[in-house]
């Protein structure tokens, strides 16, 4: 990629505004749970109040008699499955024998109003016999109190190459330390919520804010014991997810009610449901030991990784995998041994979260590096400069590293950084500057994934894209528009975006693993093409021309001096009842084969960050205040430079809340303690620190117009530059975020 | 309405606690009553050496005040603090006394103002001392009948050195994890007399009669500050919460104070100049 051929772009590397914010700036754009339908019933779900249990009784007679009540249903009433969950369907719907955690749904009520469905479920009577809850991994893997029959380990695995223990004899320094990493919370703009309904025809609409429309519909089908051909989900618009409405929220029970009722029904769950019923970040407790040359060239890394499933798997197995990947950083990593574990507890339910894995991962890895350069009187950028991979070389788990100029590059930016004479604490006031690098995969690593997506040209004058990667605040149908604009050669104006929407598009799959730049971006390019293809034929026929003679460029087909617009060729087809809509399925690139003990690693696809971090420690308050971050990342042809920036800044402010003051804590009882933005607080724009944000140039011709992705770089190196920084401000290493004031004085 | 079903209704002035309550689902009261229209208790006065201010004065209009910029700036740093400056628009000063929280970020400023709160009922007014109104956590001596009517302090003495320190997890719609307000007169770098209230280290805002001891008559050195600083630390009497530890707490109140007082020492520190607020 050259110089020149970036300025070709018309509507790439542009800040274009994103196409909703007018509308979101104004208060019109309604989110699904704005949207009351009429004539709809009131969905309530009674929830456990204990964490662990097992259920005697579930009566619901006399709530079924109450007044207004139009259904009262328990995992009896399940026409299909009584199960969910993205990898594994083993999470009830609703709970059946036992309990698993505060909050677990036991029954679900449609009522005429509110006060009905709630005085209605208190009128439903529940027997527990309390079992003990189980909130620490080291005391579920002691397997005295089993959460689930099979015993208290969902998933382990131990992935590994060469001979650790020799690379230890020989090594100059081996060092170990244990890291851990707290749960943390969405805390999204909108609660999760919708609403359903049943069509004349038998449909099921399900209209909630969510990441995947089409797992969704099969998660559905399978609980309703119908065809997906039956249902319809549609996520757009959704007031943020960051993993937290990846997998199914209100969707399932929402069919249920509205299935069972034939009527319109409304769900949604306030601020507290939930902080009490919502998913959470993986907590993580990473061993790990490092073992290095002289020089600081790693020898080998060994691993033992546990997380914190929370009562069920929902993405804990491949949010496992992404922390395997992780472990090893960009690093050329000879040997190692890494020893993984996916731990139930009662502590909620554990799901996908901006970063899937790598922060945690990260966190153990990236303090380790500066670990060692601080032992080795090395300059952390420069021992990482002497270990991270370069193109054409193997990475350890086999895959040749394709395009990896944009890491060096940012770290020899961070290198040169102003920022490393700007730490000048005075009196109690310490100041430090910290660094750390990220890498993560684009998309499902080794797991097939054919994203499909559709063009419609309308004769009116817009091109219609649809795709299913919801837009729940990211700018995706922005920077989807751009490339379709770019490819079609015609203003982003006469673009329109359907997003997320079963009944219009095929499937794009979910917005998740920082993916659908490349899935939707792919797809929608293939789409285009094959519209043009066939528009093409069909313009030159009207030319009298054969099809290789005829010019594109603007809109517009050109044969000498004639010429004929998209649209007026749409309208042609139209006239002979010709469709006008194309479909195309992209094949993302693969390994075809995981590694020996994970399920989808390695990925070709990788995004790179650095980051910088100064912050200031009150050493009488231990408070933390952070300055200034910069942020070095590599995130292949930046299609949207604002809204890449915009990612990378509240990823970073995500990353910051997650290193100093977010922790979702749980009684010892299993009760959430923190489900609301008062007692769970999260950073506020003043305590945003000041952010530079570059992107260095960098082009990956596996995705759209060499773009890759950035959702979850910013937030992934966050904690470590910053515990790195604590580190050279105070002396104090801190192996466990928070980094709360306590633990600095 | 409150002579005759008092305990039955909750008043209701900006909101920014009562409606909390509602949402949480605490509130035991049936019954609101609105405040928010009584603009004959909307008001900042000067009446000698005291100044008044309404029950329906928000903290905007105290932050905006004149009059307290000039003669008790200690309320206008407080009230910045409070929240954001949404709460400040609604927020009142006497929402905060009603509310009694420990962590209530007016009141340690109110503590060493000494000032003295007037509820009035039907039939019947009174005056109480700062100290007396809070019997512990959502508990004043606020019979049902009776409405917060005004809060009154004498001005700020000219060229006394103040101080609020409000420590929370962020730094907006912060509840304090702790927070001190001090006042303090010095003559010929000695302290005459110092004024120390802490907020949210025991079931109301206290004062701390240690520090203020060894405050009195001590030279404003590194050595002093760090006895009386030890002394408010010593005076904190804090609970394990979401928000901390009892030991950190303590510690905290330490930090506060301490570097409050380097800052005066060092002529940093915040001063009253009637007319205007000065630095050192
Ligand atoms: C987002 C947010 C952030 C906040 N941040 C802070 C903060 O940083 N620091 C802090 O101290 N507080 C904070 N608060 C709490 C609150 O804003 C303050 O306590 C405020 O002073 C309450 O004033 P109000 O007028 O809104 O009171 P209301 O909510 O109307 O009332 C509060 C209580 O006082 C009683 N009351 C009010 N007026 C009278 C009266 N005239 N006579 C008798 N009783 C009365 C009410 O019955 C009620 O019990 C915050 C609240 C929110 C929602």
């Amino acid at each position: 990629m050259t110089q020149e051929t970036y300025e070709l772009y018309r509507y790439l590397n542009r800040s274009i505004p994103r196409l909703d914010s007018e509308q979101k700036v104004r208060g019109e754009l309604k989110y699904l749970t704005d949207v009351y339908p009429e004539g709809m019933l009131h969905g309530y779900v009674l929830r456990s109040t204990v964490a662990h249990a097992r259920i005697l009784e579930i009566s619901t007679e006399e709530a079924e008699r109450a007044p207004g009540i139009r259904a009262v249903l328990t995992y009896k009433d399940i026409p299909g499955i009584n199960g969910y969950g993205a990898i594994v369907p083993e999470i009830p719907v609703l709970a059946y024998e036992r309990v698993r955690y505060y909050g677990e749904p036991l029954a679900l009520i449609a009522a005429d109003s509110m006060e009905q469905a709630k005085a209605a479920a208190e009128m439903i009577k529940v027997r527990l016999e309390p079992l003990p809850a189980v909130l620490d991994v080291d005391e579920a893997m002691a397997e005295k109190v089993k959460i689930h029959d099979k015993g208290n380990v969902a998933r382990h695995t131990v992935v590994k190459r060469g001979d650790v223990s020799k690379a230890e004899a020989q090594a100059h320094l081996v060092l170990e330390r244990t890291y851990r990493t707290p749960m943390q919370k969405h805390m999204f703009i909108e609660p999760e919520g919708g609403y359903a309904y049943v069509d004349g025809s038998g449909v099921v609409h399900v209209l909630a804010g969510g990441q995947s429309p089409y797992r969704d519909k099969l998660q559905i089908s399978r609980v309703l014991g119908i065809s997906p051909e039956m249902i319809r989900v549609k996520n757009y618009p959704t007031g943020g997810a960051f993993g937290g409405k990846d997998d199914a929220t209100v969707q399932i029970h929402l069919a249920l009610l509205a299935y069972r009722t034939r009527k319109p029904v409304r769900l949604a769950w306030t601020r507290e449901e939930s902080g009490i019923a919502g998913y959470h970040r993986t907590a993580s407790k990473i061993t790990i030991r490092t073992a290095v040359d002289r020089e600081g060239r790693l020898l080998s890394n060994s691993a033992k990784i546990v997380l914190d499933s929370g009562a069920y798997q929902s993405f804990g197995p491949t949010i496992l995998d992404v922390s395997i990947e992780t472990i090893n950083g960009p690093y050329r990593v000879p040997s190692y041994l890494i020893d993984a574990y996916l731990v139930y507890t009662n502590n909620g339910i554990a799901s996908a979260f901006r970063g899937f894995g790598a922060p945690e991962s990260n966190f153990a890895i990236e303090s380790m590096m500066n670990e060692l350069a601080a032992e080795l009187g090395i300059d952390p950028v420069e021992i990482r400069l002497r270990n991270i991979l370069r193109t054409g070389e193997e990475g350890p788990f086999g895959n040749v590293i394709r395009n990896s100029a944009g890491l060096e590059e940012a770290l020899n930016r961070a290198r040169s950084s102003g920022i490393w004479r700007r730490a000048n604490g005075s009196g109690w006031i310490k100041e430090g500057v910290g660094v750390a690098v990220a890498i993560k995969g684009v998309g499902f690593g080794t797991l097939p994934d054919y994203p499909s997506a559709a063009v419609e040209v309308i004769p009116e004058g817009k091109v219609r894209v649809m795709f299913t990667n919801p837009d729940y605040g990211q700018g995706v149908i922005t920077g989807i528009a751009q490339l379709a604009a770019e490819r079609l050669q015609i203003p982003v104006s006469e673009i329109e975006v359907i997003n997320a929407d079963t009944m219009h598009s095929p499937d794009t799959g979910s917005s998740s693993a920082s993916r659908t730049t490349l899935t939707a971006g792919s797809a929608v390019v293939q789409a285009i093409d094959e519209a043009l293809s066939k528009l093409r034929v069909e313009a030159a026929s009207s030319f009298g021309a054969s099809s290789s003679e005829v010019q594109y460029s603007g809109g517009r087909f050109m044969y000498r001096d004639r010429s004929v617009t998209i649209y007026e060729l749409a309208r042609r087809l139209r006239q002979k009842g010709r469709s006008l809509r194309f479909e195309a399925t992209f094949e993302v690139p693969r390994y075809p084969e995981p590694v020996e003990g994970t399920l989808e690693v390695p990925h070709m696809m990788y995004m790179y960050g650095v980051a910088l971090v100064r912050a200031g420690v009150d050493a009488l308050l231990g408070k933390v205040n952070v300055k200034e971050v910069e942020f070095y990342a590599d995130i292949g042809n930046v299609i949207n430079p604002s809204i890449a920036s915009g990612q990378v800044e509240g990823g970073v402010v995500q990353g910051l809340g997650y290193a100093t003051i977010e922790e979702y804590r749980y009684s010892d009882d299993g009760r959430p303690l923190n489900i609301n933005f008062t007692t769970y607080v999260v950073p506020t724009a003043r305590d945003s620190p000041e952010m530079y944000v570059e992107f260095v140039k960098s082009y990956d011709e596996l995705g759209p117009y060499g773009a890759k992705g950035v959702g979850e770089i910013g937030i992934i190196p966050v904690g470590a530059a910053l515990a790195e920084a604590v580190y050279r401000a105070t002396g104090k290493r801190i192996r466990d975020l928070p980094i709360t004031p306590w633990k600095l004085v | 309405m409150l002579a005759e079903r008092g305990a039955a209704v909750r008043p209701i002035s900006g909101g920014t606690d009562v409606m909390v309550m509602i949402k949480d689902g605490v509130l035991k009261e049936k019954e609101l009553l609105d405040l928010s229209r009584l603009e004959e208790l909307r008001y900042i006065k000067e009446d000698g050496e005291l100044i008044r201010i309404g029950a329906r004065t928000t903290y905007r209009e105290v932050e905006r005040s004149p009059v307290i910029n000039a003669y008790a700036p200690i309320l206008v740093e407080a009230s910045k603090t409070i929240g954001s400056v949404q709460i400040q628009n609604l927020g009142t000063i006497a929402g905060n006394l009603g509310n009694a929280s420990p962590a209530a970020d007016s009141v340690p400023s109110l503590y060493v103002l000494e000032a003295r709160v007037k509820l009035a009922s039907v039939n019947s007014e009174r005056e109480v001392g700062i100290g007396e109104f809070f019997l512990g956590p959502r508990k004043t001596v606020r019979r049902p009948d009776e409405l917060i009517t005004e809060v009154s302090f004498r001005k700020m003495e000219p060229g006394s050195h103040f101080f609020f320190k409000k420590l929370g997890l962020r730094s907006a719609n912060a509840i304090s994890i702790v927070s001190a307000a001090g006042i303090l007169k010095l003559s010929n770098g000695k302290i005459d007399w110092l004024r120390l209230a802490l907020g949210a280290v025991a079931p109301t805002v206290i004062r701390s009669p240690t520090a203020e001891e060894r405050a009195r008559g001590a030279e404003l050195n590194e050595d002093s500050i760090r006895a009386i600083a030890e002394g408010a630390s010593t005076d904190a009497r804090p609970i394990t919460d979401i928000r901390g530890t009892a030991e950190y707490r303590k510690k905290a109140v330490f930090g506060l104070v301490y570097e409050a007082l380097y800052e005066i020492m060092s002529g940093s520190g915040k001063r009253v100049v009637f007319g205007l607020e000065g630095r050192g």
